[in-house]
């Protein structure tokens, strides 16, 4: 039962993000979620750290709609995304930013083309798409490279362009799952830098990742999964648990 | 105000998934081109076939017999009310005396027909009715008429025709609907083939929440064209058979009413045109849709 109950928010402030009771068993028997509950404030930064398959992308998964909890409330941004209609899920994911591991660019679109993209397929009128795109574009710092295709860019360049992708419809929430996971170090800070960027002008962000120095640098709200159970959940944590106690820090909760 | 920003990127989205597979293309337009082409043929065999039968049955007429007893006054006002029937399409009254007349033109060198030393033969009345079809019923109901003795009609062939031009339409019935099931089979499967080649880019505007109907319109734009390129193909190739081989065919089958009015020919394009095009956009909306689905 250790997990049924999460840390109060100590600072009071609104959640965004809002997950109750929630478990997730997929059609295998595998128990991907067990009983989660937890709650994230708005405008906050959080990683989500644990072994790989203990969970991270299958919350992740519940907080865009690509999957539906088998149990509990899933409230993002006030909306019961569990009991969202398929119509709806649309206007869910324009309010929710998604980085992945892999960039999921399109090779023959340039990274203008393929931050517009977003907006041309949700129906933005070209003039808007003219003065949004190069903002997002400045967002990430990419703002030369509209006219090279994914294939001239380095991995953080394509990663960069992923996020302004993300940005450009101004969502409230960005989700980033390993956005690291394939980048060497001097990439993966800039990437982090721009995640931290994005945060800081009141956007929050979601990041489940393995990329311990950035974890241990940032020091933020750090929820770590074990067997799809929240086992810690620290508001200035470190990657490993054995750090984070060492710390000797105050204010970290560390759940049995 | 239109954006024609928004215009160009659907139109280069149409085509970018259109150049992705020509063969699956070419396929797709060349089977709705064969349907087409072979629904036109079959609806022209079966007009030709409903004209002739058509014509065959309105030579089909009632003879009523009339009672020895009934003079030429009352075979008249028999004559006008059958023909105030509007199911009737003309009635001729034959005298006993006409009617020995056009036996004996008719059986000449057969039979001896010095042998008669009477008349035999009543009063009569050539009944035709304007329907096929009404036949059977209207001779019914000229029996029940007084002063009438019996009513003969070519039943046999009537009921023949009749049943033959259901069969006929019944067959024709299955063999379009086959045919219009294998255009949308494959269609179906040339657009399942390109949603499949775009799955990464579907992948994508899903999660960066374009609607349904978004992601839809392109696949929908290519399975229309599919069916009316197919359509057109089809409908000018029926164009110049009928140009080239209705006049030959006309000349050697001289008693067979071929051709087809000029409305008709424009009714019957919109038709088949019409055909191809809702092939094309049913059978892409249930493939994209099932693929949006799962």
């Amino acid at each position: 039962m250790s997990s049924e109950t999460s840390p109060a928010r100590k600072d009071g402030s609104p959640s965004v993000i809002s997950l109750h009771g929630v478990s997730l068993i997929y059609p295998n028997g595998t128990r991907a979620l067990d009983n989660l509950t937890l709650d994230i404030a708005k405008g906050s930064f959080v990683f989500l750290v644990g072994d790989s398959g203990t969970g991270k992308s299958s919350l992740l998964r519940l907080l865009y709609r690509e999957q539906v909890p088998t149990r509990g409330e899933v409230v993002v941004d006030g909306v019961r995304v569990d009991l969202l209609k398929r119509s709806r899920i649309p206007y869910l994911r324009r309010n929710v930013g998604v980085v992945f591991q892999d960039y999921k660019l399109l090779a023959d679109k340039t990274v203008w083309e393929n931050v517009a993209f977003a907006l041309q397929v949700t129906g933005t009128h070209t003039r808007e798409l003219l003065r949004l795109v190069p903002r997002a574009l400045n967002r990430v710092g990419l703002s030369h490279k509209g006219e090279m295709y994914p294939s001239e860019l380095s991995g953080g360049e394509q990663q960069r362009t992923a996020i302004a992708r993300a940005l450009v419809n101004n969502p409230k929430i960005l989700l980033c799952d390993e956005p690291t996971g394939n980048l060497d170090p001097a990439n993966s800070t800039e990437i982090m830098e721009t995640l931290l960027h994005i945060n800081l002008k009141g956007t929050t962000v979601l990041v489940a990742t393995h990329n311990a120095a950035a974890v241990d640098r940032l020091r933020r709200r750090v929820i770590r999964l074990a067997d799809g159970k929240i086992v810690s959940d620290e508001d200035r944590g470190y990657y490993s648990l054995a750090n984070g106690t060492h710390g000797g820090l105050g204010q970290s909760t560390v759940l049995p | 105000m239109v954006d024609w920003g928004r215009v160009q990127f659907f139109l280069s989205e149409v085509r970018r998934s259109f150049t992705r597979n020509p063969v699956m293309q070419i396929t797709a337009i060349g089977t709705v081109t064969v349907t087409i082409l072979m629904l036109g043929a079959f609806l022209f065999g079966r007009q030709t076939l409903t004209t002739i039968g058509d014509q065959i049955v309105r030579k089909i007429e009632i003879s009523v017999f009339l009672d020895d007893n009934v003079d030429p006054v009352t075979a008249r006002k028999l004559e006008v009310q059958i023909a105030a029937d509007p199911r009737v399409l003309s009635v001729t009254y034959i005298s006993r005396a006409e009617g020995l007349a056009l036996m004996r033109e008719r059986l000449r060198g057969q039979i001896d027909m010095s042998l008669l030393k009477s008349n035999p033969l009543p009063d009569a009345l050539r009944v035709r009715v304007v329907d096929p079809a009404l036949v059977t019923q209207v001779a019914a109901h000229i029996q029940k008429m007084p002063g009438v003795a019996t009513t003969v009609y070519a039943q046999d062939v009537v009921t023949k025709m009749l049943r033959m031009g259901d069969i006929l339409s019944r067959l024709g019935l299955i063999v379009v609907i086959s045919l219009v099931l294998t255009a949308a089979i494959i269609i179906s499967n040339t657009i399942r083939l390109t949603v499949f080649a775009r799955r990464r880019e579907i992948g994508i505007m899903q999660l960066v929440g374009a609607s349904a109907a978004y992601i839809r319109g392109p696949f929908i734009c290519e399975g229309l064209i599919h069916g009316v390129v197919g359509a057109l193909i089809a409908i000018g190739l029926l164009a110049a058979a009928q140009a080239e081989y209705l006049p030959k065919l006309q000349a050697a089958l001289p008693f067979i009413p071929l051709s087809i009015a000029g409305h008709d020919e424009l009714v019957f394009s919109l038709a088949l045109l019409g055909t191809g095009a809702c092939v094309g956009i049913l059978s892409s909306w249930i493939s994209v849709d099932h693929y949006l689905r799962t």
